[in-house]
């Protein structure tokens, strides 16, 4: 059981480009505990593990080692000391059988040639020990994804790993495997391994960790011991006390019931399970927030109701018209999608201002006989320039060099170039600084006074608090709750994501 | 219930496909002397796959580390071109003259490999480029007669011809095609060099993680082609008695073909030796198939092409089905 110190860090700092990311945070594991590590986007979780596992250095502070201090540079580093990452981007081989990938690049040897026989022998051992649902010689290609993730956990223990690092494990597992990975969970404490728990999932947390460390804004903001762990508690340490009151993390909704509705979701239902029977509306002039965690199915939801991907089943409906979703059709009927991955899906990167917001709209602008119209084609971007002061604001300049504010103004742009009646916005302002935050904000503002009905998908409580008329919550593929016409705060938004119930106040 | 594995499937379809050109072709052309299906001609058969299936074992290699060779055919010239100069112009013997090729093929493969590893020029592009490169070597190279114009050079002593030959109707190019075949594919399966192979095609991530050098692992892939071309450039002057500039013209088609329809997958990590000489049995039947029912080559070239899309269209399909099948089944199986 839980013993001495295995990992300490202390004091650490770090920033990127002047911002602190982390100051002064103290990080402690011992021997043989879950140790849990929670905080909201942003609060440095991911940015802590990195500097122990050596992939950043860290700006001041120091790691000790089973009470010795350590300096841990690279991955390789760590890994000797005895520290194993469990990758959410599962890093097996799926050509090679399971003992394969446990004795990669360290393969027991007879002469020149593999020795199987022992290798096989010896995965065996390590897989009756911590008693996994493996066999040895199996080919990974066979494998669900939570038994690859098995194979990378082995992998860690075969070279006598004492502290694993898990990184939101349960993410892209099945109920099942996520219990057979709890079970594995414990059976691997009770052995005297330590685990750093990374999740999101509250529930999780609360089953498994011995203690929880919480992170809010780069700094320390609890160590709880188990019997500490009550979701309430948990929860308003994450989003912290005092901002819980501020002005920005309670709001008053309003939204109006009676305007005419705009967008109809009836019962959407996806192939692969990640939502299902979601039902809702959008208001004219209304913005809808959609909140939840990161897995949510958020995304796939405003995916499908755009049209990049097919639901398996349920209708769309846009001003009283039943839709054949797909991203040509939405585009002509009016609806507007902003991609959470800006880079990759929102424009190109290589082309200028004008052409990126053409790009959508290449059905408006005029033709000169068989060619387009270069001069309407600028008149646009100009005017789009113009609206929502993209800058630079040379209709020439390549996307791909701007700020990621003035990137998502482009991104903005091309579509308030057309007549939207809806349009969907994902993550809209990940990665951009606070100025520029606010002016999207007030553009999307701006488009429900309108009366285009706007869907926003966000993580980050405090946006979705600030910009909705009307608040829905998903959990897990499903609509968990609603507020509307109420007093929310930021804690009772990310309480209904984590399925905790709140209690009365 | 336990399902077969992938490979174990891919490998029976592959089989079955050979198979089945065997029975079409035996039933279109004939069983008998002169017609298709009578040892003499399948024999002649499995000697025209040998040469790709020598090379093929080193672009096995190369293409299980997502990789790609295009060199291969200039390469084969260039290695016949160097020999057929010491044949020419030294009374050097025969067994310095393979070496020198064996020697001028390693370094070939040596130059792809320093190109496409360490200086991490794309493969098809680096290949490419080292294509034309040999083919241009091989024609400076050249024997010219008296009035400069580049001409055959016989090789036809019989100390070298005999390996165009061999113990009755066993050639030596088939023994030596089974002997590389068999050392591919135990170095595949049973050393660590074989098993880095798979890993740096299947995720160079994974594999640097676990502390394999993937830059040493490719070049060592490509220098392997390079010594698998000399012996098939051998093989190859020997049999025709002369080396010319136009040997292996083309010719590099004929190892990938053999890998892709023998179920090595171009985007790497999976496929093996023994898929690619089924492979390249496959392929030298339907040439030799074509040629007895006497239909116009060039339809050669179109089916070939076709029945490449044809297999790397199935394999995408079917490999996109497996995958998700092992999902789901994993996520339910073996799980209590």
């Amino acid at each position: 059981m839980a013993g001495n110190t295995l990992i300490e860090a202390k004091g650490i700092y770090k920033s990127f480009s002047g911002v602190p990311v982390l100051q002064d945070v103290h990080f402690e594991v011992k021997a043989g505990e879950v140790h849990a590590l929670m905080g909201e986007n942003g609060a440095g979780k991911s940015t802590l593990i990195k500097i122990i596992t050596g992939v950043y250095t860290k700006d001041d502070g120091q790691i000790y080692w089973e009470g010795k201090p350590v300096e841990i540079n690279s991955y390789q580093d760590c890994q000797k000391l005895g520290v194993a990452c469990i990758y959410q981007e599962l890093s097996v081989i799926p050509p090679l059988t399971v003992a394969q990938n446990v004795y990669l690049g360290r393969e027991p040897r007879k002469g020149p040639f593999i020795d199987y026989a022992k290798m096989n022998q010896m995965t065996q051992e390590l897989i009756d020990k911590y008693q996994f649902p493996l066999k040895p010689t199996t080919v990974v290609d066979n494998l669900g994804i939570g038994q690859r993730q098995l194979i990378e956990i082995l992998k860690g223990l075969s070279q006598d790993s004492k502290l694993l690092i898990m990184d939101e494990p349960t993410a892209s597992l099945s109920g099942k495997e996520a219990e057979m990975l709890f079970k594995i969970i414990q059976k691997l404490r009770s052995e005297g391994v330590s685990i750093i728990y990374i999740s999101h999932r509250l529930e999780e947390v609360y089953m498994l960790s011995d203690r929880l460390t919480i992170l809010r804004d780069g700094k320390n903001a609890a160590v709880l011991e188990k019997e500490d762990i009550i979701p309430a508690k948990v929860i308003e340490t994450m989003i912290g006390k005092v901002v819980d009151e501020s002005a920005g993390s309670r709001k008053m909704l309003h939204s109006d019931d009676n305007a005419e509705v705009r967008l109809d979701v009836k019962n959407l239902t996806d192939k692969t399970d990640r939502y299902r029977n979601i039902s809702f509306q959008v208001h004219r002039g209304e913005i809808l927030g959609l909140g939840g965690l990161i897995g949510a199915g958020r995304t796939e939801v405003v995916r499908a109701i755009y049209g990049v991907d097919k639901a398996a089943s349920g209708e769309v409906w846009l001003d009283g018209k039943k839709l054949n979703p797909s991203p040509k059709a939405s585009i002509l009927e009016g609806i507007g999608f902003v991609p959470e991955d800006r880079r990759n899906q929102g424009f190109i990167p290589l082309l200028s201002t004008t052409k990126n917001v053409a790009l959508t709209n290449y059905d408006i602008v005029k033709i000169n006989g068989t060619s387009i119209s270069d001069a309407d084609e600028l008149a646009m971007s100009k005017r789009a320039i113009e609206a929502i002061d993209i800058r630079p604001s040379d209709p020439n300049k390549q996307v791909g060099v701007m700020s990621g504010g003035n990137q998502q103004k482009v991104v903005l742009g091309k579509w308030l170039m057309r007549d939207l009646k809806l349009l969907i916005v994902d993550e809209p302002t990940a990665g951009i600084d606070v100025g520029a935050k606010d002016e999207i904000y007030s553009i999307l503002e701006d488009l429900a006074k309108q009366g285009v009905a706007v869907i926003v998908v966000t993580s980050d409580l405090q946006e979705l608090l600030r910009v909705s008329h009307r608040i829905i919550v998903m959990r897990k593929g499903d609509i968990v709750k609603e507020f509307k016409n109420v007093e929310v705060t930021q804690s009772k938004v990310l309480s209904a994501g984590q399925g905790v119930e709140e209690e009365a106040e | 219930m336990k399902r077969m594995n992938q490979t174990t499937m891919r490998r029976l379809i592959s089989i079955g496909m050979l198979l089945i050109l065997v029975v079409l072709f035996t039933i279109l052309a004939g069983a008998g002397k002169g017609k298709f299906f009578n040892f003499d001609n399948l024999i002649e058969v499995v000697r025209d796959a040998s040469i790709p299936a020598i090379i093929g074992v080193g672009v096995t290699f190369i293409i299980i580390t997502a990789g790609i060779d295009l060199s291969t055919g200039s390469m084969m010239a260039l290695v016949g071109m160097t020999m057929a100069n010491i044949y020419a112009y030294t009374l050097l013997p025969f067994s310095v003259m393979m070496l020198a090729g064996i020697l001028v093929g390693l370094l070939c493969g040596l130059c792809n490999g320093i190109i496409v590893a360490k200086f991490n020029v794309p493969e098809f592009i680096g290949t490419l480029a080292t294509m034309s490169i040999f083919r241009a070597l091989t024609y400076i190279i050249a024997i010219r007669d008296a009035n400069g114009v580049i001409k055959s050079q016989p090789m036809n002593h019989s100390q070298y011809t005999w390996l165009g030959t061999g113990i009755g109707k066993f050639y030596y190019v088939i023994i030596a095609m089974i002997i590389i075949v068999a050392a591919g594919q135990i170095t595949l399966k049973y050393t660590r060099f074989g098993t880095n192979l798979y890993s740096v095609g299947a995720s160079k991530k994974a594999a640097t993680l676990s502390g394999i050098d993937v830059a040493k692992t490719r070049l060592i892939a490509y220098v392997i082609t390079g010594f698998t071309v000399a012996i098939g450039a051998i093989f190859t002057t020997a049999r025709l008695q002369s080396a010319t500039t136009a040997i292996g013209m083309d010719f590099e088609f004929n190892p990938i073909a053999a890998a892709v329809v023998g179920g090595v997958a171009l985007s790497g990590g999976s496929g093996d030796v023994i898929g690619t000489l089924i492979g390249a049995l496959f392929m030298a039947t339907l040439e030799n198939g074509v040629r007895k029912l006497s239909i116009n080559t060039a339809y050669q070239y179109v089916i070939k092409g076709a029945i490449i899309i044809a297999v790397v269209i199935f394999d995408a399909t079917y490999k996109a089905r497996m995958d998700r099948k092992a999902r789901e089944e994993g996520a339910k199986e073996g799980l209590e």
